[in-house]
């Protein structure tokens, strides 16, 4: 029987019986034991443990052994190794006990314990350690436990220095093979895991999920076991896919689909943790979300970071990549938009501006400008409407009345779709603020017919 | 002696320290605004990159973009951010300034709430090379904020806001306010770290025009009718 600590708070304990724990938490919600998903969990805590070094093994009583002797250095210690841990299983939404020890079968022992801080570094304080756990932690010692209690026998220092051919006769090789293991006396083996070839992982929800940014607490789970999976296998991804299973009512419901592909290929899960946070929290579900399933859809090998000698000014062309990518997510991508000026006589054809590409352009794809720009007039605003002018005494009128202060440009283009012929002007209003006006010309009458000025663009 | 010595100069003692007749000469970096009159005028001899920098304009339009180009010229394959510009910007007039249409972005944004997070996002990520955010109403929680996520990066930040919020108090050290003028614009200096200063710098600024008829003068003088010199049928 297990407890969540708010039933340990209610006065819960293990052993009682299921009217007791009813009656003093009547909410309590009882759950049958199922070895399937204790085994599912199992898998998922091995997965993402993954992250941390590739020799994780199963161990017995739902415990799961890490080699990370070779990798101390690059975490920066056990400590700091010890807290990371703890960080991805807290993400994971599991607890666990962790210890480690020079031995995979002294830290399986101080962690079935449940002996706090089971750290021992040194072969000597392990010994001590070990020396002071009850027999009773050896599994193959349990069908023995009267008769080592009989004569006296309580801890497993008592049980190391028994005579070992008498223990071996007695209890047979397996107690005595298990304490040479911890001692390191034995060279053990272990199977180690192996990742598998494609990633996809489920979680079912505890309950009916309505909006859909609480969402991102199950979706960081499945990042945590992502994350390990990429680590194993070598792996950067580049589009993964989040989908949402919803409840079947009386017509079954296709799961919301939310596809994130990314520009530039990445292993660790906090930027997938930004841009999810983004999008989930722009999504409006029309149904209650049961389940969450991750897919790796796209992976490229790994490429080490290649870091320069100097730091470069602005950041990495991989954190900028980062931080639009960011803004697609929560700004929507026809509101992030990057200038690609067309060949155009016309301005408002010439003056296009485009979604950002998905993968970055190299810089030989770079639109080709008309020559003689810099004299060209053209205003820093360009209305997205042009706005018909009044006219007052013969002259156009936009706040104060306008005077023309350069020679007229003519634009005459596009006769194969929207035919435009203009004389543009640069205007000066009173408070000599410049404008940028045309007068249409129609085609078929003569010059002086009634003008119509139009403003086009403010000198900005 | 040693101690009258250091009353004479205190400003020699800390860089951060100035006298009030004198510009100050803090310790951030600096671009060259491009105008020689006006980086004369501003503490650090240019725009300060990284604090906020309000600029205040009369309207769009006021020559605030052509005022801003030199200085955003300077920034080769940095990304340029333009946050919520009052009008579409024309790609081809800031390329005719120098400014490659690959670095420029625009972003729109459907409130000010989206708005605010892309600007402090921008700026916190540090790795774009300007940015030019155009509000009208901000309060000043949110420019504080602004202006501490802009002193952990080293992005040129340019508020611009319309005139009318030169009343409010800002946390940006430097406040200037733009009116265009005849024949180019007037700055004006509402706050900045050195000498109150009334006056307004005039910078000639035309905008490019296909073929110039008149020679520009720096400043066009009315010139001044003597008596009898008009004919009284014309003024009649």
């Amino acid at each position: 029987m297990a407890l969540s600590p708010l039933a340990w708070a209610a006065g819960v304990k293990p052993g009682m019986r299921r009217a007791g724990a009813l009656m003093l938490a009547p909410q309590a919600r009882l759950h049958e034991r199922s070895p399937e998903l204790e085994a599912q969990a199992l898998q998922a805590v091995a997965l993402a443990l993954l992250q941390y070094s590739p020799l994780v093994a199963q161990g017995e009583e739902a415990t799961l052994l890490v080699d990370a002797g070779a990798s101390l250095r690059l975490f920066g210690g056990v400590r700091t190794l010890c807290r990371q841990i703890a960080a991805s299983l807290r993400a994971l939404g599991y607890t666990a006990q962790l210890s480690c020890a020079p031995t995979a079968r002294g830290a399986w022992l101080l962690a079935r314990a449940g002996t706090r801080r089971g750290r021992t570094l040194s072969m000597a304080s392990l010994v001590r350690r070990l020396d002071r756990l009850p027999c009773a932690l050896l599994p193959p010692a349990r069908p023995w436990l009267d008769w080592l209690e009989g004569i006296g026998c309580r801890t497993l220092g008592q049980l190391r220095h028994l005579p070992r051919p008498g223990l071996q006769r007695r209890c047979g090789a397996a107690v005595l093979d298990m304490l040479d293991d911890a001692h390191g006396h034995n060279t053990e083996l272990f199977v180690w895991l192996e990742a598998p070839p494609t990633f996809r992982a489920s979680l079912e929800l505890f309950d009916r999920v309505e909006h859909a940014d609480a969402l991102l607490f199950g979706a960081r789970r499945l990042l945590q076991q992502m994350t390990g999976w990429l680590c194993a296998r070598q792996f950067a991804v580049e589009r993964i896919q989040l989908l949402l299973a919803h409840e079947r009512g009386r017509v079954a419901r296709a799961p919301t689909v939310i596809d994130l592909a990314l520009g530039e290929a990445v292993w660790r899960d906090e930027h997938l943790v930004r841009l999810l946070k983004e999008r989930l929290a722009q999504l409006v579900l029309d149904a209650p979300v049961i389940g969450l399933t991750l897919e790796a859809l796209q992976v490229q090998p790994m490429a080490p970071p290649s870091e320069s000698l100097f730091p470069e000014p602005g950041g990495t062309p991989q954190e900028r990549q980062r931080l639009l990518e960011l803004l697609v997510a929560r700004l929507g991508a026809e509101n992030v938009l990057q200038a690609s000026p067309r060949a155009d006589y016309r301005p408002e054809a010439a003056n296009q501006w485009l979604p950002l590409p998905a993968k970055p352009v190299s810089r030989s794809a770079a639109p080709d400008l008309p020559p003689g720009l810099p004299g060209m007039p053209r205003p820093g605003w360009l209305l997205a409407q042009p706005i018909a002018l009044l006219m007052r005494e013969h002259r156009p009128f936009y706040g104060s009345p306008l005077k023309m202060v350069s020679v007229a440009e003519r634009i005459e283009a596009g006769w194969w779709g929207q035919s435009q012929a203009r004389d543009y002007f640069i205007a000066e209003g009173r408070d000599h603020a410049h404008y940028w006006v045309y007068r249409e010309r129609i085609a078929g009458s003569a010059e002086d017919a009634a003008p119509r000025w139009f403003l086009h663009g403010l000198f900005g | 002696m040693q101690h009258s010595e250091l009353m004479a100069a205190p400003e020699a003692l800390h860089p951060s320290l100035w006298r009030a007749s004198q510009l100050g000469q803090g310790a951030t970096r600096c671009l060259d605004t491009g105008f020689a009159a006006l980086s004369a005028q501003l503490p650090g001899g240019g725009w300060p990159s990284g604090s906020l920098i309000d600029l205040l304009v009369q309207q769009p339009g006021s020559g605030e973009l052509r005022l801003l180009a030199p200085a955003l010229a300077q920034l080769p394959g940095l990304p340029i951010v333009l946050l919520q510009p009052p009008h579409p910007p024309q790609a081809l007039a800031l390329a005719a300034q120098g400014l490659a249409p690959s670095q420029l972005l625009w972003l729109k944004s459907a409130g000010s709430k989206d708005a605010l997070w892309a600007a402090e996002n921008i700026l916190r990520s540090g790795s774009c090379g300007a940015l030019l955010f155009w509000q009208s109403h901000v309060r000043a929680d949110s420019l504080r904020r602004l202006h501490l996520a802009a002193q952990g990066g080293n992005t040129l930040f340019c508020m611009l806001r319309p005139l009318h919020g030169a009343q409010d108090a800002s946390p940006a050290p430097l406040r200037l306010s733009v009116r265009p003028a005849a024949g180019g614009i007037e700055i004006g200096f509402i706050k900045r770290r050195g000498p109150q200063r009334d006056a307004p710098l005039f910078l000639p600024l035309q905008p490019p025009s296909l073929l110039r008829r008149h020679a520009t003068l720096d400043r066009p003088v009315p010139a001044p009718a003597s008596a009898r010199s008009i004919l009284p049928e014309l003024v009649g």
